[in-house]
């Protein structure tokens, strides 16, 4: 498989994250589409990490890895907080910002 | 072996479909780990064995266990009754498409083939070239039987490791935010 077949898989990945973080009200949903996201960063990574024969895109993949156990721990900690407030995960409850 | 992976890329595209479009967040995750063991078994047929397990204990086995202790903390029937959608979701899903086909036709015709590594080393002494000619020799015979991990251990704390360091704060300051975030009175 061509190079450009695995950028563009890393790219769909990011286009449907993207879709869900925009478009779904459930606040699960949007931090599981954030996971999508990270997957598609992930994909490219290793596919020119393989392409280059160069070992730095494994390590920046292991890193992504971290930064993504990070951002669950902290979205779990928001989806608490906001359940504990509003007793709903529907971010569209969440409204106390707008003007 | 090209079926193999036309395969494995609609098994992943699929999976990640689930995520988005599925009504309970509970099909979500569980779309979105077969999803994940999809992109594993893409980083072993790429030869990054370490990361594909890393990606396997992590995200199964740690990330989306978080997840469905989060679903069962807040999940309830009236969401589940409510519109999964936004009302723009419409204008975003054609945004979306047409982001899609503007920057896929663009990343199809891209010419992707490795530039020459750029020399960033300035060395004049003659002594000091030899050194590094030993030492790279070295390091290829070394390298020519080391398994996997070793080769990614021999970059993560060789040329990555203050970034391996901070990786590790980033942690600690994550599992702080969510304590924080997370406890009765803030």
């Amino acid at each position: 498989m061509s190079t450009a077949a695995f950028v563009i898989l890393g790219f769909l990945l990011f286009c449907l994250g993207l879709f869900g973080v925009l478009a779904r009200r459930n606040f699960i949903v949007v931090l599981l589409s954030i996971e999508l996201i990270f997957a598609g960063a992930g994909i490219n990574f290793i596919a020119f990490s393989s392409l280059w024969k160069n070992l730095t895109g494994q390590v920046f993949t292991l890193f992504l890895i971290g930064v993504a156990a990070g951002e669950a721990a902290i979205g779990l900690g928001l989806l608490i907080a906001l359940y504990r407030l509003k007793h709903t995960a529907n971010v569209d409850e969440a409204r106390e910002l707008k003007g | 072996m090209t079926i193999g992976w036309i395969l494995l890329s609609l098994m992943i595209a699929f999976c990640a479909l689930g995520v988005v479009l599925a009504r309970s967040p509970i099909s979500s995750a569980i779309s979105l780990l077969i999803g994940f063991v999809g992109v594993a078994i893409l980083y072993l047929a790429l030869k990054a064995e370490f990361v594909a397990a890393v990606q396997i204990l992590v995200y199964a086995g740690g990330i989306l266990v978080l997840y469905l202790f989060g679903i069962m903390l807040t999940d309830n029937e009236a969401l589940r009754l409510t519109r999964q959608t936004h009302l723009q979701a419409w204008p975003v899903f054609v945004l979306i498409l047409v982001l899609f086909l503007a920057v896929g036709h663009k990343l199809y015709h891209s010419d992707y083939t490795p530039q020459e590594p750029v020399h960033m080393l300035m060395v004049s002494d003659q002594s000091q070239v030899q050194a590094l000619q030993n030492r790279l020799a070295h390091g290829a015979a070394a390298d020519r039987h080391a398994t996997n991990p070793q080769r990614v251990a021999r970059v993560l704390y060789g040329d990555y490791l203050y970034p391996f360091e901070a990786a590790s704060v980033l942690l600690l300051v994550a599992v702080l935010g969510a304590v924080f975030l997370a406890k009765k009175e803030v």
